[in-house]
């Protein structure tokens, strides 16, 4: 048994044009046994950047609460937000001290980068649980469905999706690739995130 | 021919000088001993008649059994040495549910009595020093009635392995009699009601006894129905207005 | 002599496994199965060119992935079959007569198993498109559509959504067709291929759609397919198609 299906458990991130979309499932279960219809596994780091944390259970409450005290202190010291690129290598290099150790997460990032003239530029990344960087330019996929998301967001992902388009194709890509696995579903969460406001939906799913 | 006795009569399987397996046709000459049978084939179905000798009135008619069911879609009447008939009807069984099985769909009329004529030559010496399983030729005709996708089929085999498709037949003791009165009175657009009556009037010609639903037998494969044997209800109510 | 003291254990592993994808959709009056033809073993392409799809009557076409020298075996016997039935019953065999025996052929080697995946379109009696699917053992059902192989996993839940509308409300006063059109189909299957030859180092090189027309069915949809050609020869009858199309070969 592979450890990251012993919560189960699955995040998608994309790119859409001016934004970004994060979404995982709400499942949290014992194996085969579903425990949770409820379990959150995306939090946000600041108001634009997001941080999904597929993978077990108990390395998800404690990396988040790592990365909330590492972000505070960054934020502290720096006197200012931190920037998803920055935010991404903060990831990895707590993750790789624990190359030996690892936490079973695979964590996924989203957020808007500022950008010198003023603008915003959508980022997503995601590392491997010894937090080995993928800055992609289209998505990011991680956790028990991962197969069945590449394939699915492979098929439906184009460039450029405004913000309402982007949530359908993430929603479905998430949505379709979860029913085929038996670890992830449950229910699903989505942010879309924008220059000016974070569009949070809670999904319906098949509960099966 | 029963003058021209040789040595070829008592061989199963050695041909005479002319080229004659003589307990072939002698098998062929059993059937003519055997009760009247027979077959129409119509496009709503076929009928299929038997008489049933009643020897004795101790005897209980409805356990005289001459027609069979093969399959939901095929049925099968014989005139003959009837045991016989068991052997070729358990292989035909067979046959038609494992056609079944593999292929998940109804076996064709004349794939069943392929079938079946594959077994009749099956006689004769053992080969190596394998027991031979079949001394002599099957002693009993049938008459194979079938619906499948080319429609509702009659077929003839004789212990001799040969099959042939037919309109309208008759076999055993009176079968000369009912062939003829077949020929006459067989058309291509026969419904299965006048079928059912022709068959009980050729019986009832060619029966030394008055024919009543105890002793025949009459049964039906169409379409819609498949096999069924009709009951001496059901019998009656065709013989009152044959 | 101290090894001789150590009890030893040799083994010979029958089966490998060739990756590659293969794919089926049922339509109202057509059916298309289609396949790459990347056969690999491990991190090795052994050729670019080695088909998974193969035409067996005029109105059957069979897939077959996973171990390429068993399915390439299990086609063969399966031809053979055909041909036998042929002789025996005086017609080519329906769809659902081969999938029964493709089931019972599968499953007389329940404990020495042929290591693939089938998948049978075709033709129905009834004029219908069809999809069959296996596993390795005979397990079977008919379905409208359906993946399998390395890339199953990816193209599947696609087909899930694009096919069936899995997760998909129809706008009000409206349903979801039941059979899609064969241009929609023809669009779907090439877009899961290029899918799946991006994300999946064992597919790609070669792309073989076949076509199944059911009888009196027009071409439309077919015209104008860049790289179509045409393998029956009846009139009157089904009709099968071979698209060939190029797969990225990284």
């Amino acid at each position: 048994m592979s450890i990251m299906e012993y919560n189960g458990g699955s995040v998608i991130a994309m790119v859409g044009k001016d934004c970004v979309a994060i979404a995982s499932d709400l499942r949290l279960g014992n194996q085969a046994l579903s425990i949770s219809s409820n379990f959150q596994k995306i939090f946000p780091v600041t108001d634009r950047i997001y941080l999904g944390l597929p993978g077990l259970a108990t390395d998800v409450t404690t990396l988040r609460e790592r990365f909330r005290y590492r972000v505070n202190m960054y934020t502290i010291k720096e006197e200012r937000e931190i920037e998803p690129e920055t935010f991404a290598h903060l990831v990895s290099s707590t993750l790789y001290e624990h190359r030996f150790g690892q936490y079973f997460i695979e964590p996924v990032i989203a957020g808007l980068s500022k950008t010198p003239s003023g603008g915003v530029k959508p980022f997503i990344a995601a590392t491997d649980i010894i937090g080995c960087l993928n800055f992609a330019k289209d998505f990011v996929v991680a956790g028990t469905a991962s197969s069945k998301l590449f394939g699915v967001a492979e098929g439906l992902w184009e460039p450029d999706l405004e913000p309402e388009d982007l949530f359908e194709t993430i929603s479905q890509s998430l949505l379709n690739a979860v029913d085929r696995d038996a670890f992830s579903g449950w229910g699903a969460i989505v942010h879309v995130i924008t220059k000016d406001k974070v569009t949070t939906r809670t999904l319906k799913g098949r509960m099966d | 021919m029963f003058l021209t006795r040789s040595e070829y009569d008592r061989g199963v399987n050695t041909f005479s000088p002319e080229g004659r397996l003589f307990q072939v046709e002698y098998a062929i000459e059993a059937i003519k001993l055997g009760s009247t049978t027979v077959g129409i084939r119509t496009p709503e179905g076929v009928v299929l008649a038997v008489e049933k000798r009643v020897q004795s009135p101790l005897l209980e008619s409805s356990s005289i059994e001459k027609i069979m069911e093969i399959d939901s879609h095929l049925g099968c009447a014989m005139s003959g040495l009837t045991a016989d008939a068991r052997t070729m009807i358990d292989h035909a069984r067979v046959t038609a549910q494992n056609h079944a099985f593999t292929y998940d769909e109804k076996i064709k009329v004349e794939s069943a009595t392929q079938a079946v004529c594959d077994l009749a030559l099956r006689f004769g010496e053992s080969v190596h020093d394998e027991d031979a399983m079949m001394s002599r030729p099957f002693g009993v005709a049938l008459l194979i009635a079938g619906v499948d996708e080319l429609g509702p089929q009659l077929y003839h085999t004789d212990p001799s392995g040969t099959f042939m498709r037919y309109d309208a037949k008759a076999i055993g003791s009176g079968s000369e009699a009912a062939q003829s009165e077949l020929q006459d009175k067989w058309h291509k657009q026969m419904t299965l009601a006048e079928a059912q009556k022709l068959t009980l009037r050729v019986l009832k010609q060619v029966m030394e006894e008055k024919l009543d639903q105890h002793n025949v037998q009459l049964a039906q494969v169409t379409p819609q129905q498949g096999f069924e044997i009709l009951d001496e209800v059901k019998l009656k109510e065709i013989i009152e207005v044959m | 002599m101290a090894s001789l003291a150590h009890p030893q254990q040799r083994q010979f592993n029958p089966y490998s496994e060739n990756g590659g994808t293969i794919l089926a959709i049922a339509g109202a009056d057509f059916s298309v199965i289609a396949g790459d033809t990347r056969q690999s073993e491990g991190y090795s392409i052994q050729t670019r060119y080695a088909p998974k799809v193969f035409r067996l009557t005029d109105r059957a076409v069979l897939a077959v992935n996973g171990f390429a020298a068993d399915g390439n075996m299990f086609v063969k016997k399966v031809k053979q079959r055909l041909e036998w039935y042929r002789h025996a019953h005086a017609k080519d065999m329906p769809l659902r007569a081969i999938a029964r025996l493709i089931q019972t052929m599968l499953y007389a080697r329940r404990f020495f198993p042929y290591y693939v995946y089938n998948i049978l379109g075709g033709i129905e009696e009834d004029g219908t498109g069809a999809v069959y699917s296996f596993d390795p053992v005979g397990s079977y059902e008919r379905e409208a559509c359906r993946a399998a192989g390395a890339a199953s996993s990816l193209v599947q839940p696609f087909l899930d959504n694009q096919i069936y509308f899995k997760n998909q409300r129809p706008a009000p006063g409206t349903s979801h067709p039941v059979h899609l059109p064969l241009p929609t189909v023809l669009s779907i299957v090439i877009d899961s291929f290029t899918s799946a030859t991006e994300r999946h180092i064992e597919v790609g090189d070669g792309l073989e759609i076949y076509v199944v027309l059911a009888k009196g069915r027009n071409l439309q949809g077919l015209e104008g397919i860049r790289g179509m050609q045409e393998l029956t020869v009846t009139e009157d009858g089904e009709r099968v198609f071979v698209v060939r199309r190029e797969l990225k070969k990284d």
